[in-house]
């Protein structure tokens, strides 16, 4: 786990073509800019190390050392990580009306805790569906400003960086996997300062299997639709294999194969689809549309989603079996995948390896993982 | 009271471009014009703050071009005229240079042609005498003070018996340095001017005036060149210096015939070495020449950048063969002088050295030794960077940042004015090209065309204001016509910064100082079609917002001027628009969050790094107080207070 600096950040993250465009970097200094999905150096910087290298997600992003500094327990080689309960979910009455992706349980969630006063504001990815941008919600109308999928990945943790420099608020993240990851580090490597060692006060995580460069996504859909009459984007769950692009008078729908070139190299090494590095965790329910699926990960997590629970802000149901072991091998099938494609690019490193890696895992954790998923198979 | 003001017969110690002026004041010029550019500019400028007290019409013009046309009016009017310009201005005003030798003058009309050999204050030593030779028309060359004054006063004479341009041509360390000039008295009476057009067009002093009939038009300008030729034998300008038969024979002209002197001097051998000194170089005359080839068979010439004298003194030598014997030069050819660069008399010394035999070491080791030891140790290389307070620095930094978050590793051609200094690794290494005045915006209409080949990189130029009305215009025209999608940034600075703040068409005052209507850049580009943007440049944020947007329309060419007076400007200089302050306690100095962001990455002169403390301070001596830094700091610890 080496802390290098900026440059090393350019020649390792953005220069290999593996930076997803999280944000983390973003606004901890003058350097780092995102603009249009892209995260941009705009002037050298010559530090040896920097917060830039130590929190990025795609630098040596060390699993079981992440594990022990965040659950105090080993990381797991099978299913969807740290878990004390998971539900079926959706928005209870408190949320009122409004257009959710799914369940409408991220917005639920949100506006639940800064009911509660779990934090003074939530940072969210809002914008359009081509231009998302980070924003903090301080109310419940901010939040519901902000619903739907973006698709695009958003440098949604320049915001959080932002309020943070200016100091005082507590904060909570609406993260997916990789921001999750990349908030998780700021907790094991202080660099050259007092450490925040609250880096976020609650991470309510997204399931993620990739993200799309807005860019490339924008190029590509110019040429079918015009992009300022994008309303909404989805991707129903499989087997429909397809991107819903709705726009004032028509609905186009995509197939994903044709935008699988458009998915950032960096998401192809993720090991993470289900946020395990959250308080708690929200995806899609298979089969059940207005259903979303909610993983609690931490106590504090779980505070939040029982005071959600009983002041109406969530309604959960159990989640059947079939469902949970189907999540387990998605999220298990992502982990193989991302940690096989990090090794055959030579990104994946031991503890001890003195190379820069993007991601390290022990070999015997390799070997359990690989087992656990011939098993799952 | 004008500095050209002299007692006749009197000595007077002045600067080369102003013992010119005198020149011309003692010919009886009357129309004046010119377009600034080192070393030439004090030229029109000393001869514009005597306008008045001297009766004369003085322009800064558009171009080089269009000041040669209002001179050449002045002449064909019957009124003595003068125009000036730096090397390459010869280049823009070479077509109706071309045109005019065929048509011939009227009254006598000089075009004084300003080299800058060494590219001291250029991005070019381009060597300006070729147009003599290329469009038939007599150059002289003055070789010190006393003769800038005096040739000049005699290029009017020889213009008007000639009935033709002369070019007389100054360089860098003429025109700029200083030496004793005995003035001459002023010529009485006043002059009137009229255009005489009703004679034939064959008729030169009352005929329209036009270089056709070519076939009869060409055939005179030659007759005017035969005529200077016979002018020339006899000039008193080429003196020869020597003994009557010397072991080598140096020819030479300009400012170099000082350093052959001096050079001569140093080596203790000028009994040995003959020197013909030329002040008409072309064309040349040929008895002069031959009697002066004959005195021996080894000739050296000394003269700077391209061989000029060389080659035409080599085709006069194998002309004249039969009488003059073979000859050995010893020249740029063969290697005895540089063709690149300024000359000095240490270069001159040793050519004269190895060409003579003598051992020669132009420092001596000792002399090197001692300079070093007495060189301050702590003297770091300076790089050059904008002043303090510069609107290029702000513009800069703000499209860097655009270009950066773009992300297409876009680019910038630059132009010709200080902000050509941003192609330097102090100022962003933000320029990627550099040409003649207009060119960037040239350059970037043709890139902005290479998209239809799989050019990804989104092109911007800058042109200074001055340089937006000299060549950018028709460069502009051409990018809207053919919808080029470049943008073109217009850095604004209200003046001819580079030069010395002389007016262009866009300031309310002409050369003279009298009130004129300033033509609006702004009205001007959205009349050719251009969508327009003006953002002050301190404002940052939106400077780069402007620029990104721009950057993002490739559907078109763009003008985004940034308008903000010069920090030198004499408007601005020496008021603080805020006090500047740094607050040690929030700055986050070389930490990681900030890495001395503004010293090592913004870099203003006036920003200071304190090694002691680990923090910035504001340098109050330098500061010039735009306020900009306060935008840049990451950590809100400098800050900005406005002045009463």
């Amino acid at each position: 786990m080496n802390t290098r600096g900026p440059r090393q950040l350019l020649s390792e993250v953005q220069q290999a073509g593996l930076c997803v465009g999280c944000g983390s970097c973003v606004e901890l200094c003058p350097y780092f800019r995102s603009h249009g999905g892209k995260t941009v150096m705009l002037h050298d910087c010559d530090l040896s190390e920097g917060r830039c290298h130590a929190w990025c997600p795609k630098t040596e992003l060390d699993l079981e050392s992440l594990a022990q500094a965040l659950w105090g327990e080993a990381y797991a080689p099978a299913g969807v990580g740290p878990c004390l309960s998971v539900a079926a979910a959706q928005a209870g009455p408190a949320l009122g009306e409004g257009v959710y992706q799914g369940g409408g349980v991220v917005s639920a969630l949100a506006a639940a805790a800064l009911e509660l006063g779990m934090v003074d504001g939530v940072v969210l990815t809002g914008g359009e569906a081509l231009e998302p941008t980070p924003i903090v919600a301080r109310n419940l109308a901010e939040i519901k400003a902000c619903t739907g999928s973006k698709f695009a990945a958003a440098p949604t943790l320049a915001a959080l960086n932002r309020t943070q420099a200016a100091g005082g608020e507590r904060l909570g993240v609406v993260a997916t996997p990789c921001q999750g990851a990349a908030l998780a580090q700021r907790g094991l490597k202080p660099v050259n300062q007092e450490a925040p060692t609250n880096p976020a006060d609650l991470v309510l995580g997204l399931f993620c299997n990739w993200a799309l460069d807005p860019r490339g996504l924008a190029a590509f859909l110019a040429s079918r639709v015009e992009l300022k009459r994008i309303r909404s984007m989805d991707i129903p769950p499989p087997p429909a294999g397809v991107l819903v692009v709705r726009t004032d008078h028509e609905t186009l729908e995509i197939p994903l194969d044709e935008i699988r070139g458009l998915v950032p190299p960096g998401c192809a090494i993720c090991p993470d689809m289900t946020s395990e590095w959250a308080d708690l965790s929200v995806g899609m329910f298979e089969g059940r549309p207005g259903w979303n699926t909610l993983i609690v990960r931490s106590e504090k997590g779980r505070d939040l989603a029982e005071a959600a629970l009983e002041r109406g802000w969530l309604v959960l149901e159990e989640m059947p079996k079939s469902n949970w072991e189907h999540l387990d091998g998605a999220a298990q099938g992502k982990r193989l995948r991302g940690l096989r494609a990090a090794n055959q690019q030579g990104l994946l490193g031991t503890a001890d390896d003195p190379e820069p890696k993007a991601l390290r895992v022990g070999a015997q954790l390799m070997a359990q993982i690989e087992k656990a998923t011939g098993e799952e198979a | 009271m004008s500095n050209l003001d002299m007692t006749p017969g009197q000595r007077h110690t002045v600067m080369g471009n102003q013992a010119i002026c005198r020149g011309a004041l003692e010919a009886g010029v009357r129309v004046v014009a010119g377009y600034p550019g080192t070393p030439s500019s004090e030229i029109i400028e000393n001869l514009a703050r005597a306008a008045d007290e001297y009766g004369l019409y003085v322009e800064w013009s558009v171009n080089e071009k269009v000041s040669l046309e209002v001179a050449a009016a002045g002449s064909l009017a019957g009124m003595r005229s003068l125009c000036a310009m730096k090397q390459n201005g010869v280049n823009v005003a070479s077509d109706f240079l071309l045109h005019l030798a065929g048509s011939g003058v009227r009254a006598g009309m000089v075009l004084v042609h300003c080299d800058d050999p060494g590219a001291l204050s250029s991005v070019n030593e381009g060597e300006s005498r070729h147009f003599a030779r290329m469009l038939e028309l007599p150059q002289l060359e003055p070789g010190d003070f006393q003769e800038a004054k005096d040739m000049t006063k005699w290029a009017f004479e020889l213009s008007e018996e000639l009935g033709q341009v002369v070019m007389l041509r100054s360089v860098t360390r003429l025109s700029h340095a200083s030496g004793g000039v005995v003035a001459g008295p002023l010529p009485q009476g006043e002059a009137k001017a009229r255009f005489e057009h009703h004679g034939t067009l064959l008729d030169t002093n009352r005929g329209p005036v036009s270089s056709a009939p070519v076939s009869v038009k060409h055939a005179r300008q030659q007759e005017k060149l035969a005529r200077a030729v016979e002018l020339f034998e006899q000039s008193p300008f080429n003196t020869y210096q020597g003994p009557e038969e010397p072991e080598l024979l140096v020819i030479t002209s300009s400012i170099c015939q000082l350093y052959v002197k001096e050079a001569l001097a140093m080596l203790d051998a000028a009994g040995r070495v003959g020197v013909l000194k030329l002040g008409t170089t072309w064309p040349l005359p040929p008895k002069l020449i031959q009697k002066n080839l004959q005195r021996c068979g080894r000739i050296m010439v000394v003269e700077e950048v391209i061989p000029f004298l060389e080659e035409n003194l080599k085709i006069l030598a194998a002309e004249m063969a039969a009488e003059v014997g073979p000859k050995e030069f010893l020249a740029k050819r063969e290697g005895y002088i540089p063709s690149t660069g300024e000359l000095n008399p240490d270069l001159v010394a040793e050519a004269l050295a190895r060409a003579l035999d003598i051992q020669y070491q132009p420092r001596p080791a000792e002399y090197a030794a001692l300079a070093q030891a007495a060189a301050p140790s702590t003297d770091s290389p300076r790089e050059l960077a904008f002043c303090p307070g510069c609107p290029h620095r702000a513009s800069f930094w703000s499209l860097k940042n655009a270009l950066a978050l773009d992300g297409r590793d876009g680019f910038i051609c630059g132009d010709i004015g200080c902000y050509a200094m941003g192609a330097r690794p102090s100022n962003y290494g933000i320029l990627k090209t550099l040409h003649a005045m207009g060119s960037g915006t040239g350059l970037a209409s043709g890139f902005g065309q290479l998209g239809r080949f799989g050019m990804d990189q989104p092109v911007m130029a800058v042109s200074g204001d001055s340089t937006f009305y000299h060549a950018v215009i028709p460069a502009l025209i051409n990018a809207v016509h053919q919808r080029s999608p470049m943008s073109l940034v217009v850095l604004d600075n209200s003046g001819t910064a580079m030069t010395g703040f002389q007016p262009h068409p866009g300031t309310q005052n002409n050369a003279m100082g009298q009130p004129v209507p300033p033509v609006d850049l702004e009205a001007v580009c959205r009349t050719l079609g251009a969508e327009v943007t003006v953002c002050d440049p301190f404002d940052l944020e939106a400077t780069r917002e402007a620029a990104l947007k721009m950057l993002a329309d490739q559907s078109k060419a763009k003008v985004l001027i940034l308008r903000q007076l010069c920090a030198l400007s004499p408007e601005r200089k020496g008021k603080k628009l805020y006090d500047v302050q740094v607050d040690p306690d929030k700055c986050l100095g070389g930490q990681c969050g900030c890495n001395r962001f503004c010293t090592r990455a913004f870099g203003c002169p006036g920003l200071t790094w304190e090694r002691e403390t680990g923090r910035a301070s504001i340098d109050e001596v330098i500061c010039a107080g735009c306020g900009v830094c306060a935008s840049v700091c990451p950590a809100g610890a400098i800050t900005k207070t406005e002045r009463g």
